[in-house]
């Protein structure tokens, strides 16, 4: 058992690991609380469990809980305390979600790439997340303005 | 914004009488019951069944207006389009209403099976009426409690707006909240006027969903993100193999809280996987990271059954290549076993026609399993408490059979049991099985904890109930004009309903054979079989079922009649077709992928049409850059006629999906099976398109009638997108390479490289 102090969203918890290695996606998910990011593949395939950490875009499912420890996560929760993200408004305007399992990790892909400096279209060449449902081309018109 | 909640919620605090039909006093506003029909695919059944209830509109005197719904939200947008339609007939603003989901067990005492089954692409289509009807009666009921209140019985001195109605020589108004006590009192009118088609204010308008915005700040709840208090971990691993068992159970894990072998439970059987087989055990812990890394590691001992030498993608294939030619017709009151040949239609002699013809065409076309693959993984949370409850959470399409199942492993009554449908991250027809359900509900059993059992993404894969393999065999005759003289359609496919143990009748599996019979070509004579393929591999229903198998035989072959006619593609489909309908859509395709203007140097289109769930699509595919690995495909034309059309935005977004579906299968989607186990056990082997192999696709929706009618059925709309896209790109892929493929996918040693 080893304790690991994380900041998430801006919050500072503490959490008890039986290993440390146990990847962020799931002490997020199964210990404190925060359902948003999401599983998909467990191999870095998918992008459904995406967050931010120091702003890059990293993939929860396999990045050790430890190695988040000193650095500030932001998941889809923080993304903005009130849906605000021009991303987010975007995904609305555009109607973009349809079952929207994947949209976490997705809106966090496009978040990073704007972070990173890029807009509109330029994102487009950065985010490689599956969505199942074949929601690509509304991402598409979505982005165009950001 | 109206609002979607998907919260767990308490069904016992609703203690309502419902009667069919009847307003009921409700916290201080009244209850509509209606009946919404129920749609299984077993028995394609489309008829409600007196005194079960299924939804209910509430309108509290406080304003609130509340429908409830038992049908499943997995992307689709039906639970709006319900929303969507009730507030048309009901006269408010959608935005007004709100959306809560149902489980099959709201009514105390709970009637079984009172929440409605999301398959078929159904849920719009089939409640239409329902929901139009349902909110007319209740705005003549509102308005009856208005006159009473306000002295004056003439319905013309009435008019209503957004939920208020005015008594128009004084200018008197009362809202729906105001006179909702009063209305609770009255007998509702069996019918009442509906708005005229053209008054619409929302019907046919793009309207915005009511579960996007939650989908946007992770607040939506999926089934896998359940969590309760004291709730403990499960990890399934079931046997790599179908039909093998468990040999002994293994010792607990150090550090876990249970090893726990599950059977298969009557009713989830499938093929290989008979009932009583303790199939899997799932290991119980404190989270989902540490239980799982404890069931991979875990040493488990399986018996295999001596068939599963036999189970692999060669014997499949042998097997179907044998009943191509020599399969045993059907006999009346025979016992006719998997290996049967079913008459579907038979009209004049195709075989003679055929035989002397001046041309004929005689090809075989392959299609494998696939997977489902749906994002959220399956799961299901289970809150048992013996001999007195059991709550259950699932991602399902299939709420009335999570009721059942659990009444039968219980024991307990319906009103003991409570089932909570949760957002589905994705459905595609895998999340209509319960046997993930049954599961959970055996591990909750036997640990006495609320538990929530996940398949990793692996087992997701591996122990799918696959889209049919199918060889089809198809034969055609032409005179020296290139008219058709005679069809001949055979396919080959393991049986959907056979596997379920429903009757397959004189016909064999009317899933099996959609999207290839009561085709609107003039064939001349024409000969349409199917054959039921004895492979134990269990298969299920996969968004568009038969008709994604069927339509690629069927549209490939007209492709390679037009070649040998050296007819144009699309001309050579127009002669040939009977039905206005179908030949309006294959135009409004044909015109949207400007198929009469050349395409840009290197690219080729192809064209297909095909028919499910009472629409009819048409796309136009334009592909480049093909190479031995990969094409590209860049733009899909399609068009759909589904009669009526509630949301076009939202008809968009699914055929959008569905061509995505479509494109991800024939493209890449395979399932291979050694020794009885699948093969592909992730993404990785998996291959689907990213964001950058978008195509552009445009829609055309051929517009709704000036007044639809009752009598004419209205067309689905979620699986529509999948099955003219095989044809039509491997139709493009003739066009570009001269090069006909007809074996899918188009690229199966293809994987998908990590992120």
């Amino acid at each position: 058992m080893s304790t690991l102090q994380l900041n998430v969203n801006g919050q500072n918890y503490t959490v008890n690991v039986n290993n440390p290695d146990m990847p962020l996606l799931w002490v997020l998910r199964d210990l404190i609380g925060l359902t948003g990011t999401k599983y998909g593949c467990g191999i870095e395939v998918c992008g459904a469990c995406t967050v931010l950490i120091d702003g890059q875009p990293e993939h929860s499912c396999v990045f050790d809980a430890s190695s988040a420890v000193g650095k500030k996560v932001i998941t889809i929760e923080g993304l903005s305390p009130d849906s605000s993200h021009p991303a987010q408004k975007a995904w609305v305007d555009n109607q973009v979600p349809q079952c929207g399992y994947c949209q976490s990790g997705m809106l966090m892909s496009v978040a990073g790439a704007m972070q990173a400096g890029h807009h509109g279209s330029e994102i487009l060449s950065e985010v490689k997340n599956l969505c199942v449902c074949g929601t690509y081309q509304r991402i598409r018109q979505a982005v165009q303005h950001l | 914004m109206a609002t979607t909640i998907l919260e767990p919620r308490s069904e016992k605090s609703t203690q309502h009488k419902i009667g069919r039909r009847g307003f009921l006093a409700a916290a201080g506003g009244f209850t509509l019951t209606f009946l919404m029909p129920e749609v299984t695919r077993l028995s394609e059944a489309e008829g409600a069944t007196p005194g079960q209830v299924n939804a209910w509109l509430t309108i509290g005197s406080d304003e609130s207006i509340t429908l409830t719904v038992g049908s499943s939200e997995m992307g689709q947008g039906s639970f709006s389009g319900l929303a969507q339609i009730l507030a048309e007939d009901l006269m408010v603003d959608y935005a007004r209403i709100h959306a809560v989901q149902g489980g099959p067990t709201v009514a105390n005492p709970a009637p079984v099976g009172t929440a409605i089954n999301t398959v078929g692409s159904s849920v719009t289509r089939t409640n239409f009426w329902k929901m139009r009807d349902a909110g007319a009666i209740a705005r003549e009921t509102l308005v009856q409690a208005a006159m009473n209140q306000i002295g004056d019985q003439t319905r013309s001195n009435y008019a209503v707006n957004n939920g208020v109605i005015t008594h128009t020589p004084d200018g008197v108004t009362r809202t729906y909240g105001q006179v909702a006590p009063d209305a609770a009192a009255l007998t509702p009118p069996s019918t009442a006027n509906l708005v005229p088609d053209d008054q619409f204010k929302l019907i046919g308008k793009t309207v915005p969903r009511l579960d996007i915005p939650s989908k946007v700040n992770g607040g939506a709840k999926y089934g896998l993100d359940v969590r309760l208090a004291g709730m403990v971990y499960a990890v399934i691993k079931h046997c790599p193999s179908f039909g093998g068992t468990l040999a002994s159970t293994p010792s607990t894990p150090s550090g876990m809280i249970a090893v726990v072998p599950t059977k298969v439970i009557a009713g989830t059987n499938r093929g290989a996987e008979a009932t009583g087989n303790v199939n899997a055990v799932a290991v119980v812990g404190s989270s989902t990271w540490d239980t799982w890394q404890a069931a991979k590691s875990l040493r488990v001992t399986w018996n295999l059954p001596a068939s599963a030498s036999t189970l692999n993608n060669a014997q499949f294939l042998a097997d179907a290549q044998a009943l191509l030619t020599s399969a045993t017709p059907y006999v009346a009151g025979g016992a006719n076993p998997a290996g049967t040949l079913y008459t579907v239609e038979s009209i004049g002699s195709a075989n003679d026609a055929i035989a002397g013809s001046a041309k004929s065409v005689d090809v075989t076309y392959s299609l494998p399993y696939v997977a489902h693959a749906c994002m959220e993984v399956l799961n299901c949370t289970v809150n048992y408490v013996a001999g007195l409850s059991c709550e259950i959470w699932a991602p399902t399409q299939s709420a009335k059979a999570v009721l059942q199942l659990a009444m039968t492993l219980t024991g307990l009554p319906s009103g003991s049991i409570t089932v909570h449908t949760m957002y589905l991250g994705g459905g595609l027809g895998r999340k209509a099985e319960v046997d993930f359900v049954s599961e959970a509900i055996q591990v909750a059993m036997a640990v006495n904890k609320p538990v929530k059992l996940m398949w990793p993404r692996e087992e997701d894969f591996t122990r799918d109930q696959y889209r049919p393999m199918a060889l089809i065999h198809a034969r055609a005759g032409l005179d020296n004009s290139g008219n058709v003289t005679g069809w001949s359609y055979r396919n080959v496919s393991p049986s959907i309903l056979g596997q379920r143990g429903a009757p397959l009748g004189t016909k064999g599996d009317s899933q099996g054979i959609e999207g290839a019979q009561s085709l609107p070509y003039n064939f001349g004579s024409r000969l349409t079989e199917w054959v039921s393929h004895p492979s134990p591999i269990p298969v299920g229903f996969w968004r568009s079922v038969g008709a994604s198998v069927n339509t690629f035989g069927v549209e490939s072959m007209i492709d390679e009649m037009a070649a040998a006619a050296g007819a144009d593609p699309y001309t050579f489909r127009r002669a040939l077709l009977t039905d206005p309908r179908w030949i309006a859509v294959l135009d409004a395709a044909a015109t949207l992928g400007n198929w009469n203007t050349p395409p840009p140097s290197g690219r080729a289109r192809g064209i297909a049409i095909g028919t499910a769930f009472n629409s009819i699509v048409a796309e136009v595919v334009e592909i480049s850059q093909v190479t031995t690995t990969s094409l590209k495909v860049n733009r899909v034309s399609c068009a759909i006629d589904c009669y009526l059309s509630v949301n076009p935005g939202s008809i968009q977004a699914q055929l959008q999906g569905g061509i995505v579906h479509g494109m991800n299968a024939a493209l890449y989607g395979k399932q291979n099976f050694v020794n009885g186990a699948a093969q592909a056990k992730n993404f990785n082997q998996s291959r689907m398109i990213r964001l950058q192999e978008m195509p552009q696709i445009d829609i055309t929706i051929i517009p709704s009638p000036a007044a639809a009618s009752r009598s004419t059925n209205i067309g689905g709309v979620g699986e529509l997108g999948v099955p003219t896209f095989a044809p039509a790109l491997a139709n493009a892929y003739f066009k570009l390479t001269g090069t006909r493929v007809r074996s899918l996918p188009f690229f199966p040693a293809a994987t998908m490289g990590g992120l």
